[in-house]
């Protein structure tokens, strides 16, 4: 009979066993918070019996239909537009000179915290935004705003633009990351030898091949437009808002037994998050059929390659957006009085720079968490991946445990996690925050190093060990340094995973650990624009001051090895 | 020593004899020994985070405990009060109870009265053993022992006060309406310029218990317990004033602002033409920070606006109850009290009692500057009481019944 739990020897089982736990544990603990109030039963409120009532009083919620439709509806749209836009971006700038800016400037934003893209696209969007006011009223004849429904606007597509401004650049860094792997111009060169255009050649040889590779992260993004908190508070409509939102509102109600009905509201996320897998697998397989049609047909397409540039630059609106609107952030850092319709502050001052003292803890810790998780999440991958076989590495069960967390909704278990971590008083510690988030962080780390190290040539390896080198000198003279470039991925995208989490921070900090961005979060919340600019440039300056250092340090210890060069910090 | 401008000498002089009062002897032994064992705790303030300029006072008061108290003063900003409250009673149901997340919670009316009901609150009184609660004066000012119509048990201590006011613009408006039925037609005669914060918010509920005042001409079952058959029959006017509003306000009524500081804003936008506020200095601080031209001015109602108070409370579970004490204590000082009512920082009107003042702080209280916006107190002088907070849960149920589905 096959066991259970793979792995050769009884200790590494028990070692990948307790593994799995760590990851696993947190999630499940939270899910028997959430399930137990859901079904009636919270003693510390004196509902102290199994009921049908949160449930009815639940499905009784004003709009709770209409939430769960919009969640489905945003999920959906900005996964597949995100997709969309990478795939079109991707094959237009493929083999264009702009693809090293573009891929720096892709990295800039991966490092943007989702809750930064909401705030800098409420600066620029709204009726009084950045945008209206540049053409106002010169262009427009507004003297004051207009009242058009905007943002938020009643069917959340500003969420949708959000959502793709943030998701865009992350797909397209994996996809450039799974590309590098892939002989690209050789399958390019056969699809034009057999007389198909650009944009044909990629869809039928390329694309299929890099999705295969991407396909957890794009999962991984479903599940996150389909929960979204952060950004949902500032661009999603609020009548009703998004089923997550509304099940936090009920969670932070001043009425305590509000947080039955919303414990079944979380359970009812998990299935909207089932259901929406289950619709997008339903979609692959669609995709799957048209695209075996398509390969027996011969449909060529070699017109449509000429409005590759329009289609690609349509494509890029999103980041555009996004990036003039933490230019706004910026600007309203420092505006002093800045009125509608002026295109530009009528004076500039510092007073909310001034303040700079009381961010700096804030910094601090944001800095301390997400490098130290990172360190974390990469010595246990690189454990992992030395120590255990390689059917070990690829049983479901590992995988299942690592990539728990992403699919479970976070509204959904982190508040049951809250009650069980106070229960052994671990909320509010820093190993508690800390473990946390290298459970969001691990499974970003895994999905770069674990390719990495199974891409290195093993015929070096055989070459230094004939040499009379030990696996230890083998590991850090040999294969640290070939994998150079994957592991600064791995650790600048940790550090930007982790200064991107808001809701864990929320609720396993308990208050006590605050990072800049739960800070930022709040400022933008509160409305005060000057102060949330600030918070907003500062929570940005952390990610992107990683990367310069990373992508520094790695050019000039590799200047001398032009083929080091391929594997470019993405 | 040297001082930049006459009012930093002003206040050292007041805070000289300020620290000579606090040492007078009628303090209690007890709170002498709380001094002693809260040496060197810390103590997390939970406390809305999002008014830039209330989170540097509660910092300003953080750096004085530390150095007269050597206690740390840490600062959880919250989005939502609720959040502190659903934490503390997560911890309950965990059966944490000691070594809670929560030491100080900046609580009022409904928030606090849920607490109460969970059993949430410190079991023992402790407010009037505060050596500065000798300041107060229940009998002046009733609402430092009901809030919103709730005991306070001695469970709460008096930090604020609050009175909703209206914002304007005076460049762009000439005479705001002065009653609930004069905005109506204002807002039938200008479509898309006024909204309110979107109940459960704080102050949009707030807005609604004013007109709901001013509609039902202060309704006496307003300040009794709500019973499900009067609910209907008392909040009628309310809901027909709303209807007859909806079509009309900012976006159609298919959205509404979150918070009063977002309302703020779009004052300052310009897209709507009237905000509202609790705190009569509110928009003067704003426009200096900037945030509102200086044309802004503040307005109430002819019938009064609704007035209340916020407190501090110590919950059931808090890690450094002793420490706490010493803060709320600190909080009620004349010092952290003329601090907070100086518009230029925060600009919240007292909790102590003129009178029961030496009258040298009160001429300190006097000598304040207004802020442009900021009404007098005789202007201010029409208030409204809080109904009873029974009616809150009702109220917001019943607005989201009606309204929360967009159209």
């Amino acid at each position: 009979m096959r066991s259970l739990i793979p792995g050769k020897t009884i200790w590494q089982k028990f070692m990948l066993f307790l593994g799995v736990l760590l990851f696993v544990i947190p999630v499940l603990c939270g899910l028997v918070g959430i399930l137990l109030p859901a079904a009636g039963y919270f003693p510390a409120l004196g509902f102290n019996h199994i009921s049908t009532e949160p449930a009815r009083l639940f499905f009784e919620t004003p709009g709770v239909g209409q939430a769960s439709w919009l969640t489905l509806k945003i999920g959906m749209i900005a996964t597949a537009l995100s997709l969309l836009s990478c795939f079109i971006v991707l094959i237009g700038v493929m083999h264009s000179p702009g693809l090293p800016i573009l891929s720096r400037w892709l990295g800039a934003l991966v490092a943007v915290p989702h809750s930064s893209i909401a705030i800098g696209l409420v600066f620029l969007l709204s009726p009084s935004g950045w945008l209206i006011r540049l053409l106002s009223p010169g262009f427009t004849g507004f003297h004051q705003p207009p009242d058009w429904s905007l943002i938020p606007d009643p069917h959340g597509w500003a969420l949708v633009v959000g959502l793709m401004a943030k998701e865009t650049p992350f797909l397209l860094m994996v996809s450039l990351a799974a590309i590098a792997t892939q002989p690209v111009s050789q399958l390019e060169r056969i699809g034009n030898s057999l007389g198909y255009g650009r944009i044909s050649s990629w869809i039928l040889l390329i694309l299929p091949l890099v999705y295969r590779q991407i396909r957890l992260p794009i999962l991984a993004v479903l599940v996150f437009g389909l929960s979204v908190v952060d950004m949902a508070l500032l661009l999603a409509p609020t009548l009703p808002p998004p089923l997550a939102v509304l099940v936090l509102h009920g969670f932070i109600d001043a009425n305590l037994a509000a947080r039955l009905p919303a414990s079944f509201g979380a359970v009812i996320q998990i299935g909207i998050v089932m259901c929406g897998l289950s619709i997008w697998m339903v979609f692959e397989a669609l995709c799957n059929t048209s695209l075996k049609y398509w390969q027996c047909n011969g449909w060529r397409l070699r017109h449509a390659d000429k409005y590759l540039p329009l289609v690609s630059g349509l494509a890029l609106l999103p980041i555009i957006a996004a990036t003039a609107g933490l230019t706004a952030a910026l600007l309203w850092s420092v505006a002093g009085n800045w009125f509608f319709p002026e295109a530009l502050p009528m004076r500039l001052h510092l007073i909310h720079w001034q303040d700079y003292p009381s961010y700096l803890p804030l910094i601090r810790n944001s800095f301390w968490l997400a490098t130290s998780a990172s360190f974390v999440a990469i010595v246990a991958v690189l454990a992992s991946a030395y120590s255990a076989s390689a059917s070990t590495l690829q049983s479901r069960w590992l995988l299942c445990g690592i990539f728990l967390p992403l699919f479970v909704p976070q509204v959904s278990f982190l508040l049951g996690m809250q009650i069980s971590l106070s229960s052994i008083k671990l909320d509010g510690n820093w190993l508690a925050l800390l473990w946390a988030h290298v459970i969001f962080i691990l499974p970003y780390i895994w999905l770069i190093l674990m390719p990495a190290k199974h891409a290195l040539d093993r015929r070096l390896d055989s070459i230094a060990a004939t040499l009379g080198a030990s696996p230890w000198q083998r590991f850090w003279q040999l294969h640290i340094p070939l994998m150079a470039y994957p592991l600064g991925t791995a650790f600048f995208i940790g550090v930007s995973v982790s200064i991107a989490l808001y809701l864990p921070t929320l609720f396993v900090g308990a208050g006590r650990i605050n990072t800049i961005t739960v800070e930022a979060v709040t400022l933008a919340a509160g409305g005060s624009r000057g102060p949330a600019g600030v918070a907003t440039i500062l929570q940005i300056a952390i990610p992107l001051v990683t990367f310069s250092l990373i992508h520094t340090a790695l050019r000039w210890r590799f200047s001398k090895f032009s083929d080091m060069r391929s594997g470019d910090l993405q | 020593m040297s001082f930049s401008h006459p009012r930093s000498f002003f206040y050292f002089c007041i805070f000289t004899l300020l620290i000579l009062l606090d040492a007078q002897p009628t303090q209690s032994k007890h709170f002498e020994d709380l001094k002693t064992t809260a040496r060197g705790q810390t103590v997390y303030f939970n406390a809305w985070g999002g008014d830039a300029k209330i989170n540097s006072y509660i910092n300003w008061a953080g750096t004085i405990v530390k150095q007269r108290h050597n206690i740390t003063l840490v600062h959880v900003k919250l989005t939502d009060t609720a959040i502190a409250v659903s934490r503390i009673l997560a911890e309950k149901a965990a059966g944490r109870l000691t070594g809670g997340s929560v030491d100080i919670l900046w609580v009022n009316g409904e928030n606090f009265a849920a607490m109460k009901r969970a059993d949430l609150l410190q079991t023992q009184p402790w407010v009037t053993h505060l050596p500065n609660w000798r300041f107060t004066n229940a009998s002046s000012l009733p609402g430092i022992l009901s809030d919103f119509a709730e005991p306070t048990d001695g469970k709460e201590s008096p930090w604020g006060r609050a009175q909703l006011v209206f914002v304007y613009d005076s460049a762009r408006l000439a005479a705001p309406p002065r009653s609930a039925i004069a905005l109506a037609t204002y807002i039938q005669k200008h479509p898309g310029r006024f909204t309110y914060p979107q109940p459960p918010d704080f102050i949009g509920v707030s807005f609604l218990k004013q007109l709901l005042i001013e509609l039902t001409d202060a309704d006496p079952a307003l300040y009794q317990p709500v019973k499900e058959a009067d609910f209907e029959m008392v909040t009628a006017p309310l809901w027909a004033w709303l209807d007859q509003a909806k079509p009309n306000l900012w976006r159609r009524g298919t959205a509404y602002p979150q918070n009063y500081p977002v309302l703020r804003q779009l004052l300052g936008d310009s897209e709507i033409d009237i905000a509202i506020a609790f705190n009569p200095a509110d928009a003067s601080a704003a426009i200096a920070r900037g945030e509102l031209p200086d044309t802004v001015r503040t307005y109430i109602h002819e019938l009064g606006t609704l007035a209340n108070v916020h407190f501090l409370t110590i919950p059931f579970n808090a890690s450094a109850p002793g420490a706490a004490q010493i803060v709320a204590n600190f909080m009620l000082s004349p010092e952290a009290q003329i601090k907070k009512a100086d518009s230029l920082i925060w600009g919240d009107p007292t909790v102590l009692s003129m009178r029961d003042l030496p009258l040298d702080i009160q001429a300190a209280f006097t000598a304040l500057p207004r802020g442009i916006a900021t009404l007098s107190d005789a202007d201010l002088g029409e208030s409204l009481a809080e109904p009873h907070p029974s009616w809150v849960p009702q109220l917001e149920t019943a607005w989201r019944q009606r309204y929360a589905v967009g159209d």
